[in-house]
């Protein structure tokens, strides 16, 4: 069994620039798009809380947000996961903590209230405020003076006296917000007619601290390949595979911009992934344009290059298409974040075969002219010379 | 068939037989174990037999497929390193008293952390500036207006000290879990002010709550000594019930009572106490691994707390003159009065040092200790080295600053995944791989036949290989994990086909079978290389910037591309070799 019965000679090459045009578009397009409207980042990067529930009767997400806004949780998107009967939702609250701005103030001023109290303290980022009393204080007072102010209060901490006398130091500390949905989605009924299948809760400060080593370990990658392609292939290779590979991570993450799926730690894996599978395309036509150019010697670059992907074309459509292959039990059994990746992969298997043929190519054989030429005036440059030395 | 080639069959069969001995422990514990005693090493290894490898080589399932808790947990060192600026402040103002300087109010800034001297009168604060500066070499001076003196830690010194903010918390955090008796817990440091946990199998968020919910209480108890034989007449007159395991110990003339669990220990004395006692455990670790308890032994204290970490101003761990290690402590004012009672009072008694509810130690009272600093020599039992005595006096001295200057814990992250859904994951996952696996296996066999089928074989072969590599890193399979897995076969058949197609390439140019087969192998080699070695590279990347179930994935791959590169290019060319060297072939079927 043959899937291209018959050498083609088609002129991939020929196309290049309208290719070229139409990829640097849509590239700059998702750029603009990430800039100006930007990921669906999920908990993993922005921080927050996301609860997946199943039920154990049909009910709908309107009934649940209904729910959870009765127990008076705001802010709340309850999406439906999973097939109809499964009854599972995902609930996504933005905050970590009961403690932002707005509430912190009214949480200080509740404080202060309470007597002879100074050095009060709030960080939001670990949702605790700190204050010194001059007189002990009962720890369920200053619990209920807070919660009074609209801040949920997991605890009250006595963080012991100070030895000049100075009074005793409490810290407070705001409830999370998983625990909100559940006390939420649960009042009022004398058994909880779901399950809390899963808690994803993180800090805003972990959130950033991910985000930020996610992309450096991107551009870590890209250096890397880069220097290794750069070493195992000529110069001029390498600067199209790196266009290729940048290319090919921007079109994936259009995937994620487009489709408005979350942005989270799997995304980054895919990407990166991305990031070696494209490369892995681009050597192995890189690879056969070696060998054509020692064959076809003195035949111009252009010419060789589009030889060489007319000959590997069979084999480029089945490597692609076994990968792809392998992704269809994913894109059929997975759910949440592996769907998304599966999918995402798929979009880079695509837009990875297409770069190597319309994105690395031109650049290398645009390269090659460029130094052709910059040769051609520099030796002429040497003929006008020469009658001066001789 | 050549030497060569008898070599390499024998190493493939080497491999293909290494690799399902590999596996045993994994199919016990997956398989033939219960499911709620998966993470039981100790059973895993009775149950295993004797010719299969070590227990501990077996496939760990992420705590996304069998359910658990992760948490980050953040250390508030902002809060912690306020209230030491704060003690620091305290025993500079009584410094400067002491020795008759003037007279200097304290006061510490909780934002940026800076300490302001206001002195009484302003003409003394010359003096003091010099003498204070000179004195105190933690503090570097910021800024002087008249009686103001304003004061900053030194970053050194406020670096050292947020680093052991971290330790404290962990240690407090180690022994709490170690409360529990969960055997399988796993607590490190992540990065600079965070602590990571890993619960497998946990999904009660109570006990999560549980590590940060309160502070480290660290208290100083005295030893009832009064009756030795307490322990020994309890054991006697009202045996334990069998079966839990409690033993009766006798070291150094008080005998102790001994098991396995603290539970088990607290249950049987329960009711057996005199109404103004009570029994606390002691952990023995275990000497292979310094955070693991084999053992728990009971002590009977006094009910009555006498003295508390609050009125600890400092512990450090030292070498004395004697070069035996040492932990110094000093007490405040009223704490000092109160040590001095107790110590005189207490003279060869013992006097229990005691972590959340954990006695940590309980050295003996050797005279009345006046001034508030006392000394704890730490006797050496055992054969133990001079790091590992030494190592006990800085645990202790880290216990007793855990109590004294105890920096409180939030909650950074947590990821729980109930037990049902662990099971669907790895339901759904195998179904998803199993899947993936049989389309592309399909494909290869009507597409190139007999080739296909021989490359079918190798992507077996590796798929297993993988399996058995992921074991012997000791790595964990996640839900990621098994999306890499998946993928890494799809990429692995990538070389059968270039592999293949080349052959292909090579017959239509009219070259005999053989040549074709060998030519096809040779020329594929170093693009199948560089492919591989390039997303090897992503990889490597991947494994040492991401953390938990990004890292699982990373290490699927990683292992994965190193056994493609041996069952596309290796295994395949072998067998290929054999019909079409061994039986002579002149055609081949690709």
């Amino acid at each position: 069994m043959q899937i291209l019965k018959n050498k083609t000679n088609i002129d991939f090459i020929g196309k290049r620039k309208p290719a070229v045009f139409i990829s640097t578009l849509v590239n700059l397009a998702i750029i603009v798009g990430i800039a100006t409207v930007g990921f669906n980042f999920g908990v993993d990067f922005a921080g927050g809380t996301v609860v997946e529930l199943k039920f154990d009767h049909p009910v709908s997400a309107a009934e649940v947000r209904e729910r959870a806004e009765k127990g008076g949780l705001h802010d709340v998107s309850v999406q439906n996961i999973g097939s109809e009967a499964d009854n599972s939702f995902l609930l996504r609250l933005g905050g970590v903590t009961q403690l932002n701005e707005a509430n912190a103030e009214k949480a200080k001023a509740a404080i202060q209230g309470l007597g002879n109290v100074r050095n009060v303290y709030a960080d939001l980022a670990n949702g605790i405020v700190n204050f010194r009393s001059a007189t002990p204080l009962d720890v369920q007072t200053i619990k209920k003076a807070v919660e009074d102010s609209g801040t949920g209060v997991q605890e009250v901490r006595v963080l012991g006296e100070n030895q000049g006398g100075a009074g005793v130091d409490y810290q407070v500390v705001a409830s999370g917000m998983a625990d909100k949905v559940y006390s939420a989605l649960s009042a009022g009924l004398e058994k909880p007619d779901f399950e809390q299948r899963r808690v994803d809760y993180v800090g805003p400060q972990v959130g950033k601290q991910l985000r930020n080593r996610g992309v450096m370990a991107l551009l870590y990658a890209m250096v890397a390949i880069l220097i290794y392609v750069a070493f195992r292939f000529d110069f001029k290779f390498g600067p199209g595979a790196l266009l290729a590979m940048l290319h090919d991570v921007i079109m994936v993450a259009g995937y994620y911009l487009v489709s408005r799926r979350e942005f989270g730690l799997t995304a980054i894996a895919a990407l990166l992934t991305i990031v070696g599978y494209s490369v892995n395309d681009t050597i192995v036509i890189y690879d056969r344009i070696r060998e054509d150019m020692a064959k076809y010697k003195g035949k111009p670059l252009a010419e060789v290059i589009n030889i060489a992907i007319n000959d590997t074309l069979g084999r480029t459509i089945l490597t692609s298409g076994t990968t792809a292959l392998s992704l269809i039990g994913l894109l059929v059994f997975g759910v949440g974040e592996i769907f998304d990746f599966a999918m995402a992969m798929l979009v880079g298997i695509v837009v990875g075969t297409y770069s190597s043929v319309y994105i690395a190519s031109p650049l290398t054989i645009w390269l090659d002219e460029r130094a052709a030429a910059k040769d051609a005036r520099h030796r002429g440059g040497d003929i006008k010379h020469e009658p001066k030395t001789a | 068939m050549d030497r060569g080639w008898w070599w390499k069959f024998g190493m493939i069969v080497a491999v293909t037989l290494g690799t399902f001995w590999f596996l045993i422990p994994t199919y016990y514990s997956l398989v033939v174990m219960d499911r709620d005693q998966r993470n039981n090493l100790a059973l895993l290894q009775e149950r295993l037999p004797a010719w299969a490898p070590p227990a501990k080589y077996r496939l760990n399932l992420g705590l996304d497929l069998q359910g658990g808790i992760h948490m980050v947990m953040r250390v508030d060192t902002k809060t912690a390193l306020q209230k030491r600026t704060e003690r620091r402040g305290q025993q500079i103002a009584t410094y400067i008293a002491d020795k008759k300087l003037g007279e200097v109010t304290a006061d510490t800034d909780p934002e940026k952390l800076q300490l302001t001297l206001t002195a009484k009168d302003p003409a003394t604060m010359d003096a003091i500036e010099k003498d204070v500066l000179a004195t105190y070499g933690d503090f570097k001076q910021v800024r002087r207006d008249g009686a103001t003196l304003v004061l900053a830690p030194d970053e050194s010194q406020t670096n050292r000290f947020r680093e052991e903010a971290v330790d404290q918390a962990m240690l407090v955090i180690r022994r709490r879990i170690d409360k529990w008796g969960v055997a399988e817990v796993d607590v490190r440091k992540l990065g600079t002010d965070s602590i990571q946990i890993s619960l497998p199998g946990r999904s009660n968020p109570e006990q999560a709550k549980e590590l940060v919910g309160t502070t480290a209480q660290l208290e100083f108890r005295m030893v009832d000594d009064s009756n030795p034989q307490f322990f020994a007449q309890m054991f006697q007159s009202n045996p334990p019930p069998a079966g839990s395991n409690i033993t009766l110990a006798d070291e150094g003339g008080f005998p102790q009572l001994q098991a396995p669990t603290r539970e088990a220990l607290l249950d049987y004395t329960k009711g057996k106490v005199p109404e103004n006692r009570v029994v606390l455990t002691e952990c023995i670790a275990n000497p292979m691994k310094k955070n693991e308890c084999t053992s728990y032994r009971t002590f009977l204290l006094d009910k009555n707390v006498p003295l508390t970490g609050e009125s600890l101003a400092g512990a450090d761990a030292s070498v004395s003159q004697m070069n035996e290690p040492e932990v110094n402590i000093a007490f405040d004012a009223a704490g000092a009065r109160e040590f001095e009672k107790l110590t005189e009072a207490g003279v060869g008694k013992r006097m229990a040092i005691v972590l959340d509810d954990n006695v940590h130690t309980a050295p003996n009272i050797n005279e009345k200790i006046a001034g508030g600093r006392a000394r704890i020599t730490m006797g050496r039992m055992g054969a133990r080295s001079f790091n590992e005595w030494l190592g006990e006096a800085q645990t202790l001295a880290l216990v007793l600053k855990a109590g004294a200057l105890p920096a409180p814990v939030t909650v950074g992250e947590i990821r729980q995944v109930g037990a049902s859904l662990g099971d669907e994951l790895i339901k759904k996952g195998s179904l998803a791989a199993l899947m993936g696996l049989g389309l592309v296996v399909a494909f290869m066999a009507l597409y190139y036949r007999k080739a296909g089928l021989i490359a079918d074989i190798a992507l077996i072969l590796n798929g297993l290989l993988i399996l058995a590599g992921l074991a012997f890193f000791n790595a964990t399979l996640t839900l990621p994990g098994i999306a890499g897995f998946v993928l890494t076969l799809g990429i692995a058949v990538d070389a059968n086909v270039l592999i293949n197609e080349r052959i292909r390439e090579e017959l239509s140019h009219g070259k005999s079978a053989k040549a074709a087969v060998d030519q096809g192998y040779d020329r594929a080699f170093w693009t199948i290389f560089d492919a591989h070695v390039t997303a090897l590279i992503a990889g490597f990347i991947l494994f040492f910037t991401g953390t938990g179930p990004v890292r699982g994935f990373a290490t699927t791959l990683i292992v994965g591309l190193l056994a493609s590169l041996f069952t596309s290019i290796v295994v395949t060319r072998v067998i290929m070799t054999y019909f079409v060297h061994g039986k002579n072939a002149q055609s081949v079927s690709v």
